[in-house]
């Protein structure tokens, strides 16, 4: 099985060169956290809400509770192009959550609601670096609410469908190229409309099959504040306090997984997820004030990417679980168009995870991440700013589940 | 065995909590040259003059300094003196009819025009300043702490680098040379012992045309060495390469793209009122009619809107002094320097002709683009000689005022103080424009010998101070 397990990996991480990343964080189940993050294939409880709602009537018992965190501490390194000069981010932590509940009602219908966290971004560089024209800092979150509605047709076949209600919000800082340290922060709030379907099929005993597309939100902030900070002789054609609007899409996901139960103990599953970047072409402001100064237009030109994905379990017992991981993500972001707003680079992860159920109502779920980015050459051609940069993150992750 | 899971969970997360993202170290290199101990020889742009001014961090932002800084990471020794000012406000010295007087550097402030408009623009640092004190900052001699890396001196020309006491003409040099009265510039660079030098000379001997609006000479391709271009430049040459074998020579950029030239426009003559376009056109008709009597083309004429200016043209060769006015061409150039007010309320460009000394004709800019071109020519064949690494700041300088380019998120044009690189004197450098010059250099000097010399953060460097 080692053997098996080994070749599969190395076929995978051999053979892909396109990826996701971006400002997606995947981290919205505990179980699934150290499971390579593979959640569509699996019935875990409540929290397929998220990976996948197909599976959420798979639920064994007939209430599911689950919420958790993990706590992000990442950190990006950069040295400049043909220069000595090197920086590191002082990232604040990033705590990505998650909240589900679910109920059966009946054989057929299982309701539920789930809050999660699916993007976000916290990048800080210092004040007064060298790309600080570009960015200083920026913190992106976005909440997922999530009614949800499930059907088991029967013991093999489920389809779920979730509405989801998106509250945003996004704060950064850039410096401008005025005496005395001007800059302009910029916060706005957005909330948005989308949804997520899923079916899960389990065609033969020990095989499941998970099929899930969550939809592309866009969030719209209009209205956001601008605040710029010039010299006084400037505040006349650039106002102090103005306001923007701006368009940040989250892309949709298709995911497709396969777990396969290869012994009464130990579970495989393999995932196929794909981001559809390409959508965050360009992120444009205008403003209410002086838009012919201040308004932009700033090539982003994602693509498309592509996260293979493994995942695999070992029950001790029925009180006991370990998991362990792996998946690669390549960067949705275009080698020339590459700002170190967000450091998304070509990474590699593995995760791993345990269960814990001290009673047939309470289970306890620890995971861990390690992710590291793969040392690349990148530009922003627009603002002639480039260097190599490489990221590391270490994830760890806790996670409650009550069910009844 | 939970707990022993837990425990391995533990070690893990700690284990995994002191891996950190590494990039690989900048090798600095020197390649095939020696940077030990470096000179940089020139004239005001060398010297780190700007905001019409020498003054002392001008001075240490220059890009001379700036390289000297970057070479210490290859090799240089740490070493670089500049016979620094005294003063932040900085001294410049101009020649009057009623003799020399001093003023400070420009900043931007809030200047009063003749209509009672006020408006951002450059201002003396210091109005009306103590003209004994400046004297005294200006010429007070700095040569005991000499030898100096940094020998660039405002208002040199090729010719001038080779002329012993040039401190006698020249304060700027005059306030660090030992003896004013017989060294000669070049000589100093010996002084240092320099393993590679910089050479950027030549701006003047087009520019002081230029800048005069044609008044001056510019400097003759031919003739003996201290006269002709060519001839003293190799003799320049030669001497910095009697003690260092490898350097960098930069050509002339293109003069006539700097905001010195392009800010002020061709046709400033609002005229709104059709009294007065109808009066203006009557008191030229007389000029008309001669034009017309002469069968020269010539004519002035006015019309609601913009107008071109009157300007004085001793060119045009007629034999009536008064009559050698013309309404200048879309191609032609405004100095900088024109006093704006006179145009406002004194009547300049309508009733009154713009002396020649603040234009810069067709003709003139011809002769200008002449010359640059020859001299660069020279330039160039003189790097592949003598082997030396070659900055061509002529293509930069196209290149910014054609497209703009940008550096670290900072977009550099040729337009005047928003355009990052030139400083308020329009024809010098702002410290990020040095910046981006002494980058520049660094992708020179690693192309011609093979080597790692660091380049600086553009964004490091301060933008236009405004109030």
């Amino acid at each position: 099985m080692r053997k098996f397990t080994f070749l599969l990996l190395s076929s995978v991480f051999l053979s892909m060169t396109v990826f996701a990343g971006g400002y997606q964080v995947r981290l919205q189940g505990n179980k699934q956290n150290g499971f390579g993050l593979v959640g569509t294939p699996l019935s875990v409880g409540s929290s397929a809400m998220f990976y996948n709602p197909g599976a959420l009537g798979f639920m064994e018992s007939k209430i599911d509770f689950e919420f958790g965190g993990s706590a992000i501490l990442s950190t990006a390194a950069f040295q400049k192009a043909g220069s000595n000069y090197q920086a590191e981010t002082d990232n604040p932590l990033g705590t990505p959550f998650y909240f589900y509940f679910a109920g059966k009602l009946g054989k057929l219908i299982t309701l539920g609601l789930g809050v999660y966290t699916p993007y976000g971004n916290s990048a800080k560089w210092e004040s007064d670096w060298a790309g600080k024209n570009l960015i200083q800092d920026i913190s992106l979150t976005a909440i997922y609410v999530q009614p949800t509605i499930a059907f088991n047709f029967n013991e093999k076949f489920g389809v779920g469908l979730g509405f989801v209600y998106t509250i945003g919000g996004v704060e950064l800082n850039k410096g401008l190229n005025y005496s005395g340290d001007a800059g302009v922060n910029l916060k706005g709030d957005a909330t948005s409309f989308g949804y997520n379907v899923g079916i899960f099929f389990r065609p033969v005993e020990n095989w499941s099959i998970g099929l899930n597309y969550r939809s592309e939100i866009i969030m719209s902030v209009e209205g956001g504040d601008a605040t710029f900070t010039v010299p006084s002789s400037l505040q006349g054609v650039i106002p102090t306090n103005n306001k923007f609007n701006a368009e940040l899409p989250l892309p949709a996901n298709l995911d497709l997984g396969v777990a396969v139960q290869i012994t009464e103990k130990f579970m495989l599953a393999v995932e196929f997820d794909w981001v559809f970047w390409s959508v965050y072409d360009t992120l444009s402001f205008t403003f209410e004030e002086a838009g012919d100064l201040l308004d932009s237009k700033n090539p982003r030109k994602y693509s498309n990417t592509f996260i293979p994905r493994l995942g695999m379990e070992y029950a001790f017992s029925e009180k006991f679980q370990i998991r362990g991981g792996a998946y690669y993500d390549t960067s949705p972001a275009n080698d020339r168009y590459f700002t170190p707003e967000t450091v998304t680079l070509n990474t590699f992860a593995y995760t791993l995870g345990l269960s814990w159920y001290p009673n047939e109502h309470f289970g306890l779920d620890l995971s861990f991440l390690q992710t590291f980015g793969l040392k690349s050459d990148k530009t922003y051609q627009p603002d002639n700013f480039g260097g190599t940069y490489q990221t590391s993150a270490i994830i760890p992750g806790l996670g409650l589940s009550f069910k009844f | 065995m939970k707990t022993k899971y837990i425990l391995y969970f533990a070690i893990v997360l700690f284990l995994a909590g002191s891996c950190k993202p590494v990039v690989d170290d900048f090798t600095p290199e020197s390649g095939s040259a020696d940077l030990t101990s470096y000179v940089a020889v020139g004239n005001s742009l060398t010297a780190g003059y700007a905001d019409a001014s020498l003054y002392a961090s001008g001075q240490e932002y220059g890009f001379a300094n700036i390289l000297a800084q970057q070479f210490a990471y290859a090799g240089g020794n740490g070493t670089f003196k500049i016979p620094m000012m005294p003063t932040e406000d900085g001294v410049s010295p101009h020649l009057t009819p009623n003799g020399l007087y001093f003023t400070t550097k420009l900043v931007v402030g809030y200047s009063t025009d003749c209509i009672g408009n006020v408006s951002l623009a450059p201002v003396p640092a210091v109005p009306n300043p103590d003209q004994a004190k400046l004297g005294a900052e200006l010429t007070t001699s700095v040569a005991a702490d000499g030898p100096f890396n940094n020998i660039g001196v405002p208002g040199v020309k090729v010719g001038h680098l080779l002329a012993p006491g040039l401190g006698m003409l020249n304060p700027y040099y005059g306030r660090f040379a030992a003896n004013p009265a017989t060294d000669a510039l070049i000589g100093e660079a010996a002084k240092v012992n320099p393993t590679f030098f910089s050479l950027w000379i030549g701006n003047n001997d087009v520019l002081g045309y230029a800048s005069s609006g044609g008044t001056e000479d510019i400097t003759p391709f031919d003739g003996p060495a201290g006269v002709g271009f060519a001839a003293s430049y190799t003799a320049v040459l030669q001497s910095l390469l009697a003690s260092a074998d490898k350097g960098v020579i930069a050509n002339i950029p293109d003069i006539t793209s700097a905001a010195f030239f392009t800010t002020v426009p061709y046709n400033p003559i609002v005229l709104d009122d059709q009294a007065q376009v109808d009066l203006l056109n009557a008191a030229y008709a007389p000029y008309n009619g001669a034009m017309a009597q002469f069968g020269l083309p010539y004519r002035i004429e006015w019309k609601l809107g913009p107008n071109p200016m009157v300007i004085a043209d001793l060119d045009m060769g007629i034999p009536v002094l008064a009559l050698n006015i013309r309404q200048i061409e879309s191609d032609e150039m405004v100095l900088l320097t024109i006093p704006q007010d006179s145009i406002k309320c004194a009547f300049w460009g309508t009733q009154k002709p713009i002396p020649d000394e603040y234009i810069l004709t067709a003709k003139e800019i011809n002769n200008v683009k002449n010359a640059t071109w020859q001299f660069n020519k020279f330039i160039k064949e003189s790097a592949s000689d003598y082997g030396l690494a070659f900055a061509d700041f002529n293509s930069l300088m196209k290149k910014v005022s054609s497209t703009g380019m940008v550096a670290d998120g900072i977009t550099f044009t040729n337009a005047f103080i928003t355009g990052n690189l030139f400083s308020l004197d329009g024809i010098h450098l702002t410290p990020q424009g040095n910046a981006i010059v002494a980058n520049f250099y660094i992708d020179a000097i690693n192309s011609t010998y093979g080597a790692n010399i660091p380049k600086v953060n553009v964004s490091d460097y301060p933008p236009a101070v405004l109030p």
